[in-house]
């Protein structure tokens, strides 16, 4: 389990984090969304042992992080810009990270070779940015982590590559029971991986739900009123927007419950559809002045 | 497979040896270059030819020491930092100090892994080209253990104390191009402050003398090892015979040598080991944010902020004031509004750019005018100190008790005194310096006209004096004074006071040296003027002229010294200089030398020349004989200033817009 509890960090007087929480059970995929700015790196670059919190703790399977060599070896990162030495070749990286990971499998190595396609014996630095990303899945992966930090983690990689990554990680996710935490602004893209989502802003965590709590807690009915009615004014609705004479309506309920309070207006069509992470994260956010332009895609 | 050390708390293999094939190219480039001495030593001997000045043990011994005393510290500091660069380099960039700071390795793995990497590029070059030396030295049949084993404790001791002291600059700051910036701060800001201070303080104080006091030097520790890092050869004179011509010559041939001090570089190394606790600490408590940062350490920031202004202050503001307001200035010393104004704008510039520096940002002026209002309070608080002389400073002449040593630089002589065996001759030159501390505004009056020195009856002297206190700390002062025929004859007068010094008896035994351990007589100059031509004279000859001109100083026909150019016609045009070794309680040797003014009625000392073929009767011609134009010139101008200075009751200085004048006020 990474747990994070009430962590406030500050840059020269700036407060990144603001007594951010948050809390990934064990073996689950955790999407840490939010605008830039937002606190996503900082918070990770605490668990990662790079940043130390002024307040608060940062804590992974029990453990602190901070100075916690037996720990780290456990933990694998791939930053958003992930740093290899100038003249290295993958095969010198994979060397370095060798030196340092115990769990390092060279059978996983030869196996992701494959995979990926790459001429280890290559200068990372002439590599295209996708092909460096890939290489730092490379290695990463082959550390056997049990618990695996990304962040922004599929940018500059092509839809194949990403489907790609994404599976490998979602099986080591099934056969290793790892542990993910992925921060991105691709909701799209961690709906379909996450089962565990923490929206953040200004330094702190605002809510963290599984997928399926936030799915269930919030829902988009589309409904057609009998001679052209409008929507009640005591529905408590979220956000309204009609196409001809279908209106669209965002409640925060469950489907039963938004379909039992519409039927006593006797519609002539009810109908529930799932919200995705996107719009999800836009009506939760959408009322509190939060920056959703940033995150929307 | 991992290797055992890897997960070691200390050191990681793997990240050595990372280093070391990364930077191989900066260790490779110096291995080679230092190589190329020895090679060049290897292949002249392969080739069948002389070593030259190395062909004996002791000869090697002695170039290995030359080299730890005077090339390895200089060699060291800058390699050192070149090498800190590249091994701290990862603190200095965000995705490099994430990279390293998420490996699983505890800071103190890297910090002691990374410091043995750069400890064994220091070192590498060393080697290489150590075990160069010693092979050529094998193959030469000139291998000496000892010297080598205290080459190797000295450049194994050098090396670590430059690297830590580089190692403690990179944790300081947070920028790579900050760093060497910091670090030759580190290494010679004590030198620079006591030259700016030094150099400050002589502006305004009077008699304050030297750019630079040396009280502090043990703080640069380069300046400190060139300067008392010492190699130290005994000679012994034999007679030999050339090979084919059969000629026999004296030759020195070297029958010990010693690398005195070098218990220094061991302190400097303990130093070193401190330094390293020290990043050790700034390292634990480093936050990674850190990188890019000029100053890395919290609280290192407001001293960056106005150090970087006082220097800016002292430095600049002498600098602008040379360029803009020295040519307005009358007399040696400051005036203190135009200074003032330049030290204003100098501190200025300095502060907005050390805030720039730690803001990152060149939007620093909000605010910022409690920062001006201090560096202007401070600028005009070291001026007022200095100006009103507040610790009285220029009145300081130091009881003799105080005293461990005197030295005193007047009439072309060099003089040493210590208070056991010359406590009357230091009260006397003590009197002087009080007499010259009192008329203070009289010379400053003086010399502070331009023309001064063409007033015939007026000469000059230095009177330069350094009292070594028991404190360990020096009072060192110059002054620059006028002469005047009628105030030599005036009692109680500095002129009249260092007239009676200097021809007393006692200090004409004191500078012909004769009788005293402590100088050896080396060597020396004649420089005939009517030939223009010169001659250096070996010890032997030296002595004999030394021993010459004693017996003239007993027949009282030397060390009457004149103090006025006018006198000086009826010396011969002849320049006799003597020199000598001069060892001090310590073991230190210095150089000392004495200016021998030739007259007629020196008939041992001009014997002595003549006998060894330095003159001839010829040569025996008086400078108002050679230079007739200029002697009698002086002479008539003399003559009549001196009957105008009969009249004169008494002498005052006037203050004016174009300086100060000197009044002489006749009945």
């Amino acid at each position: 389990m990474i747990e994070v509890k009430n962590v406030v960090k500050r840059f020269d007087g700036f407060t990144a984090l603001d007594g951010a929480s948050l809390s990934v059970p064990t073996g689950s995929v955790y999407g840490l969304v939010g605008p830039n700015g937002a606190g996503k790196s900082t918070i990770i670059r605490h668990l990662t042992g790079i940043y130390r919190q002024d307040e608060g703790s940062v804590a992974i399977g029990g453990e602190d992080v901070w100075e916690n060599a037996g720990l780290k070896a456990r933990v694998a990162a791939i930053p958003d810009d992930w740093y290899y030495f100038l003249q290295s070749t993958v095969r010198d990286m994979m060397r370095f990270y060798k030196g340092f990971y115990p769990q390092f499998s060279m059978e996983r190595y030869e196996k992701l070779k494959e995979v990926f396609s790459i001429d280890e014996k290559r200068v990372i630095r002439r590599l295209s940015k996708g092909m460096q990303k890939q290489v730092a899945f490379w290695l990463a992966l082959s550390c056997m982590p049990d618990y695996l930090i990304l962040d922004e983690p599929v940018d500059g990689l092509d839809p194949v590559m990403r489907r790609q990554v994404w599976s490998l990680v979602m099986g080591d996710v099934a056969e290793r029971g790892t542990t993910v935490l992925v921060s991105s602004h691709n909701l799209r893209e961690l709906e379909d991986v996450c089962d565990h989502v923490g929206i953040m802003d200004k330094g702190k965590v605002l809510l963290e739900r599984s997928l399926a709590q936030l799915q269930d807690n919030m829902v988009k009915m589309q409904v057609v009123f009998r001679d052209g009615q409008e929507v009640p004014a005591d529905l408590p609705v979220l956000h309204v927007s009609r196409v001809g004479r279908i209106h669209t309506l965002i409640m925060r309920m469950n489907a039963q419950e938004a379909a039992a309070r519409l039927a006593v207006y006797d519609p002539m069509l009810v109908d529930a559809v799932p919200l995705t992470l996107e719009e999800i994260f836009i009506y939760e956010l959408g009322g509190a002045d939060y920056a959703v332009k940033d995150i929307v895609l | 497979m991992q290797s055992k050390t890897s997960f070691s708390k200390y050191f990681n293999a793997t990240l050595f040896r990372r280093n070391l094939t990364r930077f191989w190219p900066l260790w490779g480039m110096a291995s080679f270059a230092g190589s190329l001495f020895p090679l060049a030593l290897l292949v002249q001997f392969l080739r069948g030819e002389d070593f030259y000045m190395w062909n004996r043990p002791l000869d090697f011994t002695e170039m290995y020491y030359y080299a730890a005393a005077y090339a390895v510290p200089i060699v060291s500091l800058l390699y050192a930092i070149l090498c800190a660069m590249l091994v701290w380099s990862y603190l200095y960039n965000s995705r490099s100090v994430g990279l390293m700071h998420t490996l699983p390795i505890r800071r103190e793995g890297l910090f002691f892994t990374n410091f043995l990497s750069g400890m064994a590029m220091m070192l590498i070059p060393y080697v290489i080209v150590g075990a160069l030396c010693v092979l050529v030295s094998v193959v030469g049949g000139c291998f000496d253990a000892k010297g080598l084993g205290v080459t190797i404790l000295a450049v194994l001791g050098l090396s670590f104390f430059y690297f830590a002291t580089a190692t403690a600059a990179a944790f300081i700051t947070g920028n790579i191009f900050a760093l060497p910036a910091v670090y030759f701060l580190l290494h010679f800001l004590a030198v620079m402050l006591d030259w700016l201070v030094c150099t400050f303080s002589q502006g305004f104080i009077f008699g304050l003398s030297g750019g630079y006091s040396g009280v502090v030097e043990w703080l640069s520790p380069t300046v400190y090892l060139e300067n008392h890092l010492r190699v130290s050869g005994t000679y012994e004179e034999v007679f030999q015979r050339g090979e084919l011509t059969g000629v026999g010559y004296y030759t020195d041939v070297l029958t010990a040598v010693e690398l005195q001090n070098l218990w220094l570089i061991g302190v400097y190394a303990l130093a070193g080991a401190a330094l390293l606790a020290i990043a050790w600490l700034l390292y634990r408590r480093r936050r990674s944010e850190s990188a890019g940062d000029v100053v890395a350490v919290g609280w290192m920031k407001p001293v960056f902020r106005y150090g970087v202004t006082g220097l800016s202050a002292l430095l600049g503001g002498l600098l602008l004031y040379e360029l803009f307001w020295r040519s307005f200035q009358s007399g040696r010393y400051y005036e203190v509004l135009p200074l003032l104004v330049c030290m204003l704008v100098a501190g200025a510039i300095g502060y907005y750019g050390a805030s720039m520096l730690l803001a990152k940002s060149l939007r620093v002026f909000r605010g910022s005018w409690r920062g001006l209002a201090l560096t202007a309070a401070g600028c005009a608080l070291v001026c007022a100190v200095l100006y009103f002389d507040v610790l009285g400073v220029a009145d300081r002449v130091p009881e003799v008790s105080r005293v461990e040593k005197m030295t005193l630089y007047t009439a072309d002589n060099n003089y040493t005194f210590y208070p056991d065996e010359d406590a009357a001759l230091m009260e006397r030159v003590r009197a002087v310096h009080q007499a010259i501390a009192a008329d203070r505004n009289y010379i400053m009056g003086i010399t502070g006209q331009e023309d001064w020195r063409s007033q015939p009856i007026i000469g000059d002297a230095s009177f330069h004096v350094t009292y070594y206190l028991s404190s360990g700390l020096k009072v060192n002062r110059y002054y620059y004074l006028p002469i005047s025929q009628q105030r030599l004859a005036q009692a109680g007068t500095y002129d009249n006071l260092l007239d009676s010094l200097v021809n007393s008896d006692e200090m004409k035994d004191r500078r012909i040296h004769l009788n005293d351990a402590r100088f050896a007589p080396t060597g020396g100059s004649v420089y005939v003027e009517r030939r223009n031509e010169g001659y250096d004279l070996s010890s032997r000859e030296c002595a004999a002229l030394q021993e010459a001109v004693a017996r003239d100083a007993a027949a009282g026909a030397w060390g009457q010294y004149a103090w006025l150019e006018s006198d000086w016609g009826g010396e011969y045009a002849l320049s006799l200089e003597l020199s000598f070794t001069y060892m001090n309680d310590e073991g230190d040797t210095s150089r000392d030398w004495i200016s021998i003014s030739l007259r007629p009625g020196m008939d041992n000392t001009i014997s002595c020349l003549k006998e060894l073929g330095f003159i001839t009767e010829a040569d025996l011609v008086t400078n108002s004989q050679l230079y007739p134009e200029a002697y009698d010139d002086t002479g008539d101008m003399a003559e009549k200033f001196a009957q105008e200075m009969e009249a004169v009751e008494s002498v005052g200085i006037i203050g004016g817009a174009d300086g100060p004048t000197t009044v002489y006020v006749t009945g």
